[in-house]
């Protein structure tokens, strides 16, 4: 039962380094998501700075519950995140049905639809069952543990970040031809 | 039972399991059909609008007057793509078509290399990265048909003979409603050093 947990936790983690990562290649493109969700008229440059701070935001929650797992407190944040992401999904569903969600920024071409809002809450649930009590001799991790597993957090962020950014050079070309 | 520290065997299973699962979507999307078949500018799309002198000051327009002009994203590699260059012979002679051979950056050697394997007449542009961006290149020898309204009318990957005079073939296939782009997919600005 703990290795599921401790799977659990860890996916959740991944997850939400990988989301931060891929989104924080183009800060710009998911800014646009968030203004679907602002019913006010707000300056592009705050909706940019709103983008980069939920995608950082992300990306330091997951490393932290990556390489601090004995702070149970990081799984509820996890768990309140992952509630969020239904949350946005039910209203992206209701509001903007069919728009992009970017939610793993140009890694997924994902819309707001009814299967979006199931993929929330199966996250969700996953963060949930990552909530439940796991014996702390599996959490117990030395400095070169902690060391290895922020490396590798950060070799994850790092991979998401370019493999987004090579996808949404190839995907969606909007360049401009400059005078020579 | 659970040994002693397993998070860190956990996390570090599932953090290999993601990277890899990343190039491998990463890989498919660079490399497979769809990446090909994203190259290019869709029928029907505007193209961008520039004018370029070749190396013997001739001024050289996109969209042309001719009513087609075929732009070869190549350079002095099209020497290894035989077959391409003799379905370049076989169209160069059409007085209806304009060719033109755009290279990335500036290479002395591209003309040389056309007059060597029989091209002469084309012109040779320097363009450069940010142009071949607009146009979708990546890959070349790339081949690129545009109309004298300015609209893409065919475009792909090109590595036979067959394939040159296919697409111009499809070129002159008219553009059915659903293909007509509208402007300003891309934006534009003149890019040359010409007129």
């Amino acid at each position: 039962m703990d290795v599921l947990i401790l799977c659990a936790k860890t996916a959740v983690a991944c997850l939400l380094i990988v989301a931060g990562g891929a989104k924080l290649s183009d800060p710009a493109s998911f800014a646009s998501t968030v203004r679907l969700f602002i019913p006010l008229r707000v300056a592009w440059p705050l909706l940019s700075a709103t983008a980069v701070g939920v995608s950082l935001g992300e990306l330091a929650v997951g490393l932290a519950s990556l390489t601090l797992p004995a702070i149970t407190v990081l799984n509820t944040v996890v768990f309140a995140i992952a509630c969020a992401f239904v949350a946005v999904s039910a209203m992206g569903y209701a509001f903007h049905r069919g728009r992009s969600c970017r939610c793993f920024g140009a890694l997924s071409r994902r819309k707001f639809n009814a299967a979006g809002v199931l993929r929330s809450a199966i996250i969700a649930s996953i963060a949930a069952v990552a909530l439940a009590h796991v014996g702390t001799a599996a959490l117990q991790l030395d400095v070169t543990a902690r060391v290895l597993l922020f490396a590798a957090a950060a070799l994850l962020a790092l991979v998401a970040f370019t493999a987004a950014r090579a996808r949404g050079a190839g995907s969606e070309p909007e360049p401009e031809v400059v005078a020579q | 039972m659970v040994l002693v520290g397993s998070f860190v065997v956990v996390a570090l299973v599932l953090c290999v399991a993601a990277v890899l699962a990343l190039f491998g979507v990463t890989h498919v999307s660079m490399s497979g059909a769809e990446a090909i078949e994203r190259d290019g500018l869709a029928p029907g799309t505007h193209a961008p609008v520039w004018s370029l002198v070749d190396s013997t000051g001739k001024v050289v327009r996109s969209p042309p007057r001719t009513p087609l002009q075929l732009i070869m994203f190549t350079d002095h590699s099209l020497k290894a793509f035989p077959s391409v260059v003799d379905g370049l012979r076989e169209i160069m002679a059409q007085e209806r078509l304009e060719i033109v051979v755009l290279t990335r950056r500036f290479n002395e050697l591209a003309e040389p290399v056309l007059r060597l394997v029989g091209l002469t007449g084309i012109s040779v542009l320097t363009g450069s990265p940010s142009l071949y961006a607009a146009y979708n290149v990546r890959v070349t020898p790339f081949a690129i048909f545009i109309d004298s309204a300015g609209r893409v009318r065919a475009s792909s990957l090109v590595n036979e003979a067959w394939q040159v005079t296919k697409l111009l073939q499809l070129a002159d296939l008219p553009l059915e409603p659903g293909n007509l782009a509208p402007r300003g997919r891309f934006r534009r600005r003149t890019a040359g050093a010409g007129a």
